[in-house]
């Protein structure tokens, strides 16, 4: 009798997906897909709004990471109000980049020790009810209290650079309107102990040796887990240096043969293609000069390190020479190693943060620039997750009337799909009975990858995790919901 | 005693729990801190721990009265995939981490619209006057 499993993973805000794997009368897989159920247009929502509200206005999209579309909406009215790349302010462009790198040491802290973590040191078969950050509580208390201050650490960065909380203002087109004051950079600097910087640097090193010693001891597991071969896709900088605020769009094969490189994100229409399935809402990107079938990539952390050519912070660095080392200098395409490669990006926002908050451009009173108005600009970042695009078109009464966003998640939809198969393929198939450890073999595949559905989907959902096992007939056999 | 609105004031009636910390800020009620945030997170376990009440204040869909007002206990449980955590996940990061367990409530109010927007539904304005009369009411007796 054939079957399928349908993982349904929604939350408050970030969505509604679904994985369905269908397996024949054997219990062999013969099809499995990550797929989202529900859309709401966000872009038709900006259009006919005022261009400068729309840095603001994108933080709707989610609460997880309302800091990179701000910064990605921004950059591109920059380009509208003619002071794009280049042209900002030494003080807008620092301090926009000291709200992005908080926003990347906050949300790398919170996905490693309250996500991935719990996988890791508490085991993939564990009850799902310890499996997190209250089982990370019971099993290391210091380490858990580290990743809360990590977490608090960038979320204050944020407030201090962003305004507020909520609906930050901090980003305007063509620059931003407030600089960091002596006293918030002392405070980051300084204490009161244990929120520094120098101890969130200590700390995510120290998470590093706790995943290279988790490592050690698994290696089977962490490169073979879910691990394909694919294209990576980021922004770097000019000279090939890692760079999450601002760079040229590169893109490298398995091997690491470039596909793209030095190319300017203003023209990613030339070159990015977004492919529509009738089985999801969540569209599949392509490289144009490989064409749909093979020019699809991966974006976050493990693209990043595959494309750079350095890291320019120097702790990071040795640690992304000895990352590299172990590939021979060649691409990575092992999914978990993407923690790998998390915390390793987590080090070095925290030493950008240090080197930004010793520099006085911060507490500069140059803000905001303009130059010659353009009705059209494109603003990208590296997000967390991966590369976020954000382009906008305004007409001569500077309304919106075009909006295309293409997330980190979206771009990451087809590796989701292929790790997704791994799992189906390597774990589930052909066994008499589905356990719990084996379902959760799929959240990990797919959380490696730190997906935020609410991006994604534009959507708001409301749903637990919800597994579904039905045979070939649609019967439902099994259905779990946590 | 800390009051702490949850939710997206972009997604219109999801935005209850900021607009109830934001409007019981402006009264400055002594003893009490008032903060919002989109979401609940591991950080959120550090105000917790540093005051002995704490009032969660969240929009709710489905709910048959205006509001409704439950004692919130610390519980480990969460939803999977989800980078936020729920009121109950927090406390039990308080309770794990710093050996504190507040007094704690959700006050839950009743959303009518949480699409794409600005500002309150009618229905909801309503409903969030009606709560924080009771809130206030509720914070009187605690600081009294």
């Amino acid at each position: 009798m054939g079957r399928k499993i349908t993982i349904e993973p929604v939350t408050r805000v970030e969505g509604h997906g679904k994985v369905t794997i269908r397996l024949d009368d054997a219990g062999k897989v013969t099809q499995s897909r990550f797929h989202i159920v529900e859309f709401r247009g966000f872009e038709r929502f900006v259009q006919g709004r005022p261009y400068w509200e729309a840095p603001v206005l994108v933080q709707r999209l989610c609460g997880i990471c309302p800091v990179s579309h701000h910064l990605a909406s921004a950059k591109a009215m920059d380009v509208v109000v003619g002071a794009g790349p280049g042209k900002l302010t030494a003080t807008a462009e620092k301090m926009r980049r000291l709200m992005h790198y908080g926003q990347m040491l906050q949300s790398h802290a919170l996905h490693f020790f309250h996500l991935a973590s719990p996988d890791f040191l508490l085991g993939m078969d564990a009850d799902p009810a310890i499996r997190n950050v209250i089982g990370i509580i019971a099993l290391d208390k210091d380490l858990a209290t580290r990743a809360v201050l990590l977490r608090k650490f960038g979320q204050e960065i944020i407030l201090a650079t962003a305004g507020k909380k909520i609906h930050g203002t901090g980003a305007v087109p063509g620059g931003i309107n407030k600089n960091l004051s002596p006293e918030e950079r002392d405070r980051f600097l300084k204490g009161p102990d244990p929120l520094t910087v120098d101890r969130m640097i200590e700390w995510s090193q120290a998470a590093i040796d706790l995943f290279k010693g988790y490592h050690g001891k698994n290696k089977d597991l962490v490169d073979g887990f879910a691990a394909f071969p694919s294209n990576h896709l980021s922004l770097v900088r000019k000279d090939g240096a890692l760079d999450f605020y601002h760079g040229c769009l590169r893109a490298v094969d398995a091997d690491g043969r470039k596909i793209l490189n030095d190319v300017d994100y203003q023209d990613y229409l030339e070159h990015i293609g977004e492919e529509t399935k009738t089985w999801s809402y969540m569209k599949f990107p392509y490289l144009r000069d490989l064409g749909k079938e093979n020019g699809w990539y991966r974006v976050g952390p493990l693209a990043r390190l595959n494309t750079c050519d350095y890291i320019p912070s120097p702790l990071a660095q040795k640690e992304f020479e000895a990352y590299k080392a172990y590939t021979d200098g060649k691409p990575n395409n092992m999914s978990l190693h993407t923690h790998w490669a998390r915390l390793i990006e987590l080090l070095h926002s925290a030493e950008v943060i240090k080197e930004l908050l010793l520099d006085k451009d911060l507490q500069g009173t140059k803000l905001v620039k303009t130059g010659r108005r353009a009705p059209e600009g494109v603003g990208l970042v590296e997000a967390p997750r991966g590369t976020l695009f954000h382009h906008y078109r305004v007409n001569a009464d500077d309304q919106i009337t075009m909006a295309n966003l293409i997330v980190s998640t979206t771009n990451n939809n087809e590796p989701m799909n292929r790790a997704v198969n791994w799992v189906a393929m390597n774990v589930l198939s052909e066994k008499t009975e589905i356990t719990e450890g084996m379902l959760n073999r799929v959240e990990v595949a797919i959380r490696a990858y730190d997906p935020c559905l609410s991006c994604a989907t534009h959507a708001v959902g409301r749903m637990p995790l919800e597994v579904t096992l039905v045979d070939a007939r649609g019967r439902v056999i099994q259905r779990k919901v946590r | 005693m800390l009051v702490l609105g949850i939710g997206n004031p972009g997604r219109r009636d999801d935005g209850l729990g900021a607009a109830a910390a934001e409007r019981l800020k402006k009264h400055r009620y002594r003893g009490v801190t008032c903060d919002a945030n989109y979401q609940l997170n591991v950080e959120d376990a550090l105000a917790c721990a540093g005051h002995d009440v704490v009032v969660f204040v969240d929009a709710a869909r489905g709910l048959r009265k205006p509001f409704t007002f439950t004692p919130v206990g610390a519980a480990g449980t969460m939803p999977a995939m989800s980078h936020a955590l729920g009121p109950a996940a927090v406390l039990a990061v308080a309770a794990g981490l710093y050996g504190k367990r507040p007094e704690a409530r959700l006050l839950a109010i009743r959303g009518h619209d949480f699409s794409l927007g600005e500002g309150l539904t009618r229905r909801a304005e309503g409903n969030l006057a009606l709560a924080l009369a009771f809130l206030e009411a509720f914070m009187k007796g605690v600081r009294s």
